[in-house]
């Protein structure tokens, strides 16, 4: 399963010619398991959005530019819009709770896995090696745990996620940019040491 | 809950590289984010079968252009992707303030009723079908 969606991903280059995860100071993981729901609602809604909270078991993030963590990443994306990201064995099963639960609203829900990538870059030079191609505020003061932002990175979309103080950054790119983008972060990232690796998370 | 947007800033280059504008649901972002609309408040004549050649070309193609104060639509590219207006001066790149286009912007449908409102708002140069 693994190697078949690391071809899918391009990403083989990468994964090979890594440094040894010790003399790293950017580790990039590609995490090949991950499902991604769209949910577009009206955030005014106000017994829709109680509802999407119940059956997510975590709230919509409501503030703009945060996300939530619990059984699913949750991330805000406009103020009609959010990514959940989830496990890709979960997702299905997500799919059908949350349209039975949306299905009296004016809502939509897209099943948009296949066409998602997740990127989780992390050590000490990560916020660095993303402020290379990214204009927002990376500083930890700014852009702490608990924010995402839709934005750009090195000229592709991506959601990029705060993620804990390690520091740890979730980068959600599109399937079809996921080669460019991770040929780009190798670049950027090379002078301070990179490790690529491949994993799932549960 | 705090729901104000973060006050992000762009990277420093010790000059004015590119416009900071305002999303009113992102908050700050750089220009690279957004792609631009043209000039604010132009509205299509509700009946266009109504109008000469010239006040149709009026309406498609003309636009007031001002040196300085500017009422222009941008688009939200690679954040929410939602349009909005940006008041700017043409001279200095000033961005004065963003708003939304809700109760202003014309809804499908509803005829000149919000269409002559959003002219009457406009500083610009008389538009045609205001009157509708
Ligand atoms: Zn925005």
């Amino acid at each position: 399963m693994s190697e078949s969606t690391a071809r899918r991903h391009g990403l083989e280059p990468f994964l090979a010619s890594a440094e040894s995860a010790a003399q790293a100071r950017v580790e990039i993981r590609v995490v090949s398991n991950r499902g991604f729901l769209n949910l577009r609602l009206d955030q005014g809604d106000g017994a829709a959005v109680k509802d999407t909270t119940q059956v997510l078991g975590q709230p919509l993030p409501l503030a703009s530019n945060t996300c939530t963590a619990g059984d699913h990443r949750v991330y805000w994306l406009g103020p009609d819009e959010w990514l959940i990201e989830t496990g890709a064995d979960r997702a299905a099963r997500l799919v059908s709770e949350l349209s039975e639960a949306l299905a009296r609203y004016h809502a939509a829900l897209n099943d948009v896995s296949g066409g998602h990538v997740a990127l989780c870059v992390s050590g000490i030079d990560a916020r660095t090696v993303l402020a290379k191609g990214c204009t927002l505020d990376l500083h930890p003061r700014e852009f702490g745990p608990g924010q995402c932002a839709r934005t750009g990175l090195a000229k592709a979309v991506v959601v990029l996620a705060a993620i804990d103080d390690a520091p740890t950054c979730t980068v959600i790119v599109g399937r079809s940019f996921s080669d460019y983008l991770c040929r780009w972060l190798a670049h950027a990232a090379r002078p301070h040491g990179v490790h690529f690796s491949m994993v799932r998370e549960t | 809950m705090n729901t104000a947007p973060r006050r992000w800033r762009t990277s420093a280059h010790g000059f004015n590289a590119m416009l900071l504008i305002e999303c009113p649901w992102c908050g700050p972002r750089a220009e690279t984010e957004f792609s631009y609309g043209g000039e604010a408040g132009i509205v299509r004549p509700p009946d266009p079968d109504a109008l000469s050649d010239a006040e149709w070309a009026d309406y498609l193609f003309n636009r007031a252009n001002p040196r300085g104060a500017h009422r222009e639509l941008w688009n939200h590219t690679h954040g929410c992707r939602r349009w909005f207006a940006v008041e700017r001066d043409t001279v200095t790149n000033q961005i004065q303030r963003s708003y939304t286009l809700d109760g202003t912007a014309p809804e499908p449908g509803t005829g000149s009723g919000t269409a002559s409102k959003l002219t009457a708002e406009s500083d610009t140069t008389s538009r045609i079908g205001s009157g509708g």
